[in-house]
């Protein structure tokens, strides 16, 4: 089976410093990658390099990615002057685009909100609705920026839980940034930490669901990346 | 099954929220009053209603002679006088037609220039500069000019009107197609829009806050400019009444027209507020 993703020799610079020092990475069909690493380490530029968000950037190197893809941001990005149901169907041009917005904003939770303004929804329905926008699109990948990086703890539990439901139902490769180790072990399917604009690990996490932070592999597993972050832990 | 995970991990958070028990509340206290308290929505008339009565007792009292300034109390029975005699709507139409006409003219001139501009380099480079050039000089300062273009009639009334209407809609307007969030752009890109779409439901909403505010300056320059044009060469129109009053010295007829002024302002500015109510309705249900 060939790569979803396929990344060779990438290279990424700002204003000369260098922020993606060559990069190599294959991502399979249907896999679930969590990408984690200190802020400044080049993950969010990765992210946008396979997006195709960073024209007029310097760097070289290829990035072969899917067509279909869509793009998940920390800011749910939604236009405030348009109604949810319209934010959700921008730019999709399928015939049935409105009944199948419908259905996915159901599937997040926010049956009968179709109607509102973004403006009255709170930070994690607005995101909910994000993620309905980003999955009627079906895309062959998805990318997320630290989706869940500006919601409360509690919220983010339970977008976690729909974000792995709704994976699991739709199959796409997913590419997670984030800086959160537990969110990136309760999700993922494998787990890269990158430094200083490469990738220092690449690590399968092979733990049975339902992952609960308590169990041992879990716990092992964390220690073992704060590790690679460079925080020893204290327990 | 996934299903079955996200309650477990739900419940786990449920169990660390510790419920506080009903503690007595202690007995309020007079706070201090730190900010003053919102004014009733009829509390603004206060400042008008005082002005109005000090103005009237001392019309009444003699202190103030009606050469100078004509009591409330005159200027209401001889603009009662005036609405029955006719003349008074007549003046008024003809001031309204004169202002609304430049109003609608330049809004919408102002309003294409700024798209041209915002939306094309090509149209930036040659239009910018002409309204900045043309924002900088009053345009009262343009009567001379207009006049020997135009002549003393109406349309150089209007025209002048619509010229200095136009600039505050342009800049207003402008300013708000070239600050769209750089961030809805690069949404456009990631979900695919093409030009037209993102015009149509990125760009032109996004700057609709802007070309609002330029329309409520707009409305404020046109009675600018209605007031001083209609002293120039007018037969009809409430600068007219003024003007003629003047000469014979009826300081209540000039009050009528100040009056007439002032609620031609008002009526507009409530208009303009209702459009941007309904445009914006997005915005009200932010409480903004």
């Amino acid at each position: 089976m060939s790569p979803a993703v396929r990344i060779e020799a990438l290279t990424r610079a700002f204003a000369g410093r260098v922020v993606l020092d060559g990069i190599d990475l294959a991502i399979q069909p249907g896999e679930f990658v969590a990408l984690i690493g200190r802020s400044g380490c080049g993950k969010s530029t990765l992210l946008r390099a396979i997006a195709g968000l960073d024209d007029g950037v310097a760097g070289g190197g290829t990035v072969e990615a899917p067509r279909s893809k869509a793009i998940l941001f920390q800011d749910s990005r939604l236009l405030p002057w348009e109604r949810v149901l319209s934010n959700v169907t921008l730019g999709l041009a399928a015939a049935d685009a409105e009944p199948r917005a419908r259905r996915v904003l159901a599937a997040v939770g926010l049956e009968g909100r179709e109607d509102a303004w973004p403006g009255t929804l709170s930070g994690g329905e607005q995101q909910r609705v994000a993620l309905a926008r980003a999955l009627v699109r079906e895309p062959a990948l998805l990318l997320a920026d630290e989706p869940f990086g500006a919601l409360d703890a509690l919220t983010r539990l339970r977008m976690h839980a729909l974000l792995a439901a709704l994976v699991a139902r739709h199959r796409p490769t997913v590419l997670l940034v984030t800086h959160d180790v537990d969110e990136a072990l309760t999700l993922a399917d494998r787990i890269l930490v990158m430094d200083q604009g490469r990738i220092t690990r690449d690590l399968p996490i092979a733990l049975p669901p339902p992952r609960r932070r308590s169990d041992a592999g879990f716990d092992a597993l964390r220690g073992l990346l704060l590790n690679a972050l460079g925080v020893p832990e204290h327990a | 099954m996934s299903d079955r995970a996200s309650y477990e991990l739900i419940s786990v958070a449920d169990v660390l929220l510790p419920i506080d028990p009903p503690q007595p509340r202690p007995a309020p206290r007079a706070a201090p009053v730190l900010a003053p308290r919102r004014l009733p929505a009829w509390g603004i008339l206060f400042g008008p209603l005082v002005l109005v009565l000090v103005w009237e007792a001392a019309s009444q009292t003699g202190l103030l002679s009606p050469r100078l300034l004509a009591a409330p109390s005159t200027a209401v029975t001889s603009g009662f006088a005036m609405l029955q005699a006719g003349t008074l709507q007549e003046h008024f139409l003809a001031s309204a037609q004169r202002a609304w006409l430049g109003l609608g003219i330049g809004v919408a001139i102002g309003l294409v220039l700024a798209l041209a501009s915002g939306l094309t380099r090509l149209g930036e480079a040659s239009i910018d500069g002409v309204v900045q050039v043309k924002r900088a000089i009053p345009t009262l300062a343009l009567i001379p000019l207009a006049i020997l273009w135009l002549g003393i009639g109406e349309v150089m009334k209007i025209a002048l009107i619509a010229t200095s209407v136009l600039v505050p809609v342009y800049i207003n307007t402008h300013a708000a197609l070239r600050g769209i969030d750089l961030r809805f752009v690069e949404l456009a890109r990631s979900v695919g829009l093409g030009r037209a779409e993102f015009l149509r439901r990125v760009a032109l909403p996004g700057a609709l806050p802007g070309f609002f505010t330029g329309l409520r300056l707009a409305v404020t320059a046109c009675w600018t400019a209605l007031v001083v044009l209609e002293q120039i060469n007018t037969t009809e129109g409430i600068g007219y009444l003024m003007n003629r009053a003047r000469d014979y010295g009826q300081t209540d007829v000039i009050v009528v027209g100040l009056a007439v002024y002032a609620v031609l302002g008002l009526a507009s500015d409530m208009a303009v507020r209702a459009l941007e109510r309904r445009a914006l309705s997005w915005r009200k249900a932010l409480g903004a």
